[in-house]
């Protein structure tokens, strides 16, 4: 009985006027998506809408109740973060069936008829600079270079682009710089600690290291940490490091002169405009249907200039 | 009058279903678009897969034995199943017997995988915890291994139809639930093997004394376990149109969960199938309420492992008396 006076008292207070946006996430393992969710929210709430949120801890099949739930509600809005590419597409079906404009965060579906929003960081060209960034640095200092990636999940589109980004950033600095180690993540860290102590002890002079994900970077710096390798900019032992996402251990290792280049999505760019596009369609109006966010690219060069921007730096004050 | 109607709701083969109705009632009230006819159809249909695995997990928690593997059983069955009916695949059957194909598969595969946690169980000695940890942490492995950690897609559509489908205006997943349900009900009530199944939940030494064929009977339940938790992946794999190899992965606590705020006994010999479905709606519900309400993520959790430690704990205490004696 006391949980549901709980449940009541929750409820009272959350009454308010305006569009209802239901918000699903898929997980909120990574710092990526926690600052994506309170982003998303507190644009909802600064254009007067309320919100319920939902996260599927990594389900595919909760996240489909769960937006099914939001549809039986009839919220006015869906913005979902999905699992993958394909499993959204039975949920985008829901929504358009029950005519409930739907924006896909961060990861694109499969080509589908269905009607919807996607705002996405363009991974590829994101990627591809930050490698081409790490490339110079390698070409500057002088001599040769071998190189590892962490790869994500590689039914995720974005672990695909990231990876096809590297993979033809590095073709100008084949002469330079050779791969000698993919490692499989899956976005897990274990996964990745596990993977970069293997690659490391089978290739030891590995100096050029990228992770498809900032998240994975405690892995890394552990697996270096081990072997001693872990050391800053100037040193003359320090491996090259590049990431991606701007998360708050991307931004103290660079603040710190760990890391060399991050390859930076916008989240604040991309959570305004999902948030706006879902209420131009609520509103009737045309909306911009294929957000594309460029990112950008920060390194010990022009920190001083792009720190600010990047979003782990308020994980990182925090 | 509290008093009566306190002692009636613990003496009561339908106290869970009470609670239901009461939580029901209060959500209608204060949850918007709770109390909606869209709202209770996706209540439905959310609850048919949980209660076709969840029936499954009942019938090996009446001998005394618990499945951790069902998840690793979903998840295999799930891309095993699919890969024989994916276009990708190959095979070049026409949709329709792919998609018999494919169910029967996946069915098989549950049924295998049920046969050998009875096997260990009762032939190794290996308690069903141990063994069914193992079988889960390897079937999931395998089902990864076999997929290379890839999704699997265009499947036939008659496959896809099935979770959308209906049967003389009954849709299929519903259908599928209700059989599941007569037919656990029918052997736990009406047979020798249903019998059988509370005698070696009870007491085992007494009931293989009394000539009951303990392994069998532990063995079936396994294998119907298997072959239920293989039919939610048909429902899970068909909603989503995907063959994953982490599908269900996180169903465990819900299954087990619904079972034992059922009331079935975490200790065999005690339970019901209808006390399962009351366990699976009031889980069901409450995910539906609170995922309504708006609750955060983390609120949630905590809210519903709450009513899960709570639920188990009151199992226990029920337990306790007829354990010392």
């Amino acid at each position: 009985m006391s949980l549901l006076a709980v449940f009541f008292l929750t409820s009272c207070s959350q009454e308010k006027n305006g569009p209802v946006i239901g918000i699903s996430f898929e997980t909120l393992q990574a710092e990526y998506w926690v600052a994506s969710l309170e982003s998303i929210k507190a644009e909802c709430e600064r254009n007067g809408a309320s919100y319920i949120e939902s996260v599927a801890d990594g389900d595919a099949n909760r996240q489909f109740e769960q937006v099914s739930n939001f549809i039986s509600r009839r919220v006015d809005g869906i913005i979902i973060a999905p699992k993958d590419a394909h499993t959204v597409i039975p949920i985008i079906k829901a929504a358009n069936k029950a005519n409930i404009p739907i924006a896909i965060y961060n990861r694109v579906p499969v080509e589908n008829s269905g009607e919807y929003i996607t705002v996405v960081a363009d991974n590829y060209e994101i990627a591809k600079s930050a490698v081409d960034h790490m490339g110079r640095i390698a070409r500057e200092k002088g001599g040769e270079y071998k190189a590892m990636i962490l790869i994500g999940d590689l039914g995720d589109i974005n672990a695909i682009n990231r990876r096809k980004g590297f993979e033809d950033a590095l073709v100008e600095y084949s002469d330079i710089v050779e791969l000698v180690a993919e490692v499989p993540t899956e976005w897990n860290q274990e996964k990745a600690l596990a993977g970069v102590t293997n690659a490391l002890q089978a290739n030891p002079d590995i100096n050029f290291i990228f992770s498809s994900s900032d998240f994975l970077f405690p892995s890394i710096v552990s697996a270096l940490k081990n072997l001693d390798k872990y050391h800053p900019v100037g040193h003359e032992d320090h491996v090259l490091l590049g990431g991606f996402d701007g998360d708050a251990m991307a931004y103290k290792m660079l603040m710190e002169g760990y890391l060399d280049v991050d390859g930076v999505q916008d989240v604040h760019f991309e959570c305004v405009e999902a948030v706006q596009s879902i209420f131009d369609m609520i509103e009737g109006k045309e909306a911009n249907m294929r957000i594309r966010d460029p990112g950008f690219v920060i390194h010990q060069g022009n920190i001083d200039e792009f720190a600010g921007r990047m979003w782990g730096a308020d994980f990182a004050s925090e | 009058m509290i008093a009566q109607l306190k002692e009636h709701y613990q003496k009561s083969d339908n106290s869970i279903l009470y609670l239901c109705v009461l939580y029901y009632i209060v959500m209608s009230f204060i949850t918007p678009g709770f109390f909606s006819l869209g709202n209770n159809w996706n209540l439905l249909f959310n609850l048919m897969p949980l209660v076709i695995v969840s029936i499954g997990q009942t019938c090996v928690m009446l001998t005394g034995g618990i499945d951790l593997s069902i998840t690793s059983t979903i998840a295999l069955s799930s891309v095993v199943g699919a890969s024989f009916m994916s276009s990708d695949s190959g095979l070049g059957f026409n949709p329709s017997v792919s998609t018999f194909i494919g169910i029967g598969v996946m069915l098989v595969v549950g049924a295998a995988i049920g046969l050998v946690n009875g096997v260990a169980v009762t032939k190794l000695g290996m308690p069903a915890f141990m063994v069914t940890l193992t079988t889960m942490m390897f079937f999931s492995g395998f089902a990864v291994w076999l997929t290379e950690s890839q999704n699997i897609y265009n499947l036939p559509d008659s496959f896809l139809r099935i979770s959308s489908m209906s049967m003389r205006d009954v849709p299929i997943p519903v259908v599928a639930a209700l059989g599941v349900m007569l037919i656990a009900y029918f052997i736990l009530n009406t047979t020798v093997i249903g019998e059988w199944i509370y005698a070696v939940g009870l007491n085992v030494k007494v009931a293989r004394i009394s000539g009951v064929n303990v392994d069998g009977t532990i063995i079936s339940c396994y294998v119907f376990c298997g072959v239920c938790a293989a039919l939610g992946a048909v429902l899970y794999t068909s909603r989503l149109e995907t063959g994953s190899p982490i599908m269900g992965q996180n169903i465990l606590l819900d299954v087990i969960g619904a079972v034992v705020i059922g009331g079935t006994s975490l200790f065999g010999g005690k339970g019901k199938v209808k006390w399962t479905l009351f366990g699976v709606l009031f889980i069901s519900l409450l995910d539906n309420g609170l995922n309504l309400i708006g609750l955060s993520y983390f609120l949630i959790m905590i809210v519903k492992g709450l009513v899960i430690l709570f639920a188990a704990i009151l199992n226990v205490l029920k337990e306790r008396p007829s354990l010392a004696s």
